[in-house]
Formats: C-alpha cells, structure tokens, sequence
C-alpha cells in the first residue's frame, strides 16, 4: 500500500536514520551513497530541531524516496523550501502506475506543491525554492516549472 | 537542495534575503503553471504522522 510518512519534531524520531537506510537503496556509486547517507542524518538530526519536516513515500516495505521541506522567506515572502529530496536507486526515473504513472521525483515535488498550497493560505506561501547541486537537476527542475532565480537559487510560484 | 556537503560536513545554505529589482520583477511576473498545480492538489495523499 502507498503511504506517506510525516516525521515533524512531534514525532519519536529514536532509530528513524537506521531504520530508514534499511528501506531504501542508496546510489551503486560509493561516494554518492555516502554522500546521500550523510544527508539523510542530517535531516533526521534537523528534524529533532524542528528546523525541518520530512515526508517518507513508502510502498508496502520499501522507501521509494523522501523529501524534506521547511520554510523559509525571500526578500519578506514565505517561502517553501525543499531541503532535500531523495529517490532509492531502485525506483529512479521509472514511471509507477501506484503514482499515477508519475517518475517518483515528479510526485514527491507534487506533494511539496500540494502542502505548500495547503498552508499558502495561512502563511502566505507564493513560491517554492531549492538549491539544486547538480546541473542535472537543474534541467530536472526546469522540465517541472521551476525557474532559475540566482546561480544556486531555483523557484516555482504556486 | 538547500544542504551541501564541505569538509566531510554537511551544512546547509539559505535562500538570498535580498533580490535586485530585476530579480524581484521576474518572481513577479512567472506565471503560475496551474496544469502542474490542479495536478498536484487534486491527488489524494495517504498522509500518516508518525
């Protein structure tokens, strides 16, 4: 069954790291792996701080990716903010009928847009904002409506 | 995203507080890709808080 997780710093968080490496697939790559668990503690720890809120999409016992959303203001304006979104290896850029034929990237960039327009109403939220790394996904967030806002600074109105 | 990794460490980078005229003009005038966001909010989400 597809579920999706909230942890936010109400939640019991003990183990949530280990427990959530044994459910998803890093990258074949080493580096890319470490890389990727290394991020993932941190948004456990941020967690915790309540610096961030992290959504697990979860297929019967396997993670198909997570992301991690916070928010955050550009000049005055709340913001949302992707702190990190993941994929397991096993899943990336293939379409899944239990997501609506969707890639799992594109739908967990839809659940930031559907909770982002959920709360745009309350805060004021007018924009999603992250800061790809790679020039990669740049290209990926460009193909979904995001536009180039800095060098390292990307944006989405909603 | 907005989390880097520098020295073995990973550290987190945040949004310019202050954008140019130019910048704040283009925000301003994107518009919204409302296929994209019907999309997105009219799906249904399983949604449990641990």
């Amino acid at each position: 069954m597809l579920e999706i997780s909230n942890y936010n710093s109400s939640s019991s968080t003990y183990g949530l790291y280990k427990k959530l490496l044994s459910k998803i697939q890093l990258s074949k790559d080493i580096n890319d792996a470490q890389r990727e668990s290394l991020f993932i503690k941190d948004i456990c720890n941020r967690i915790e701080k309540s610096k961030t809120v992290l959504y697990v999409l979860e297929l019967d016992t396997e993670i198909i990716g997570l992301i991690s959303l916070s928010v955050t203001s550009i000049q005055d304006q709340p913001s949302m903010q992707v702190d990190y979104i993941f994929v397991s290896e096993k899943y990336r850029s293939k379409p899944l009928k239990e997501l609506d034929n969707l890639k799992p990237f594109k739908y967990l960039i839809e659940i930031a847009i559907s909770i982002a327009k959920e709360i745009k109403e309350t805060v004021g939220l007018r924009y999603i904002v992250l800061s790809p790394d790679t020039e990669e996904l740049i290209h990926k967030y460009k193909s979904l409506s995001f536009k180039e806002l800095t060098k390292e600074w990307m944006y989405l109105k909603i | 995203m907005a989390l880097r990794i520098k020295d073995g460490k990973v550290i987190s980078i945040t949004p310019p507080k202050t954008l140019t005229k130019e910048q704040l003009k283009k925000m301003e005038e994107t518009p919204v890709n409302e296929k994209l966001i019907k999309e997105a909010t009219s799906r249904k989400y399983n949604i449990v808080f641990r």
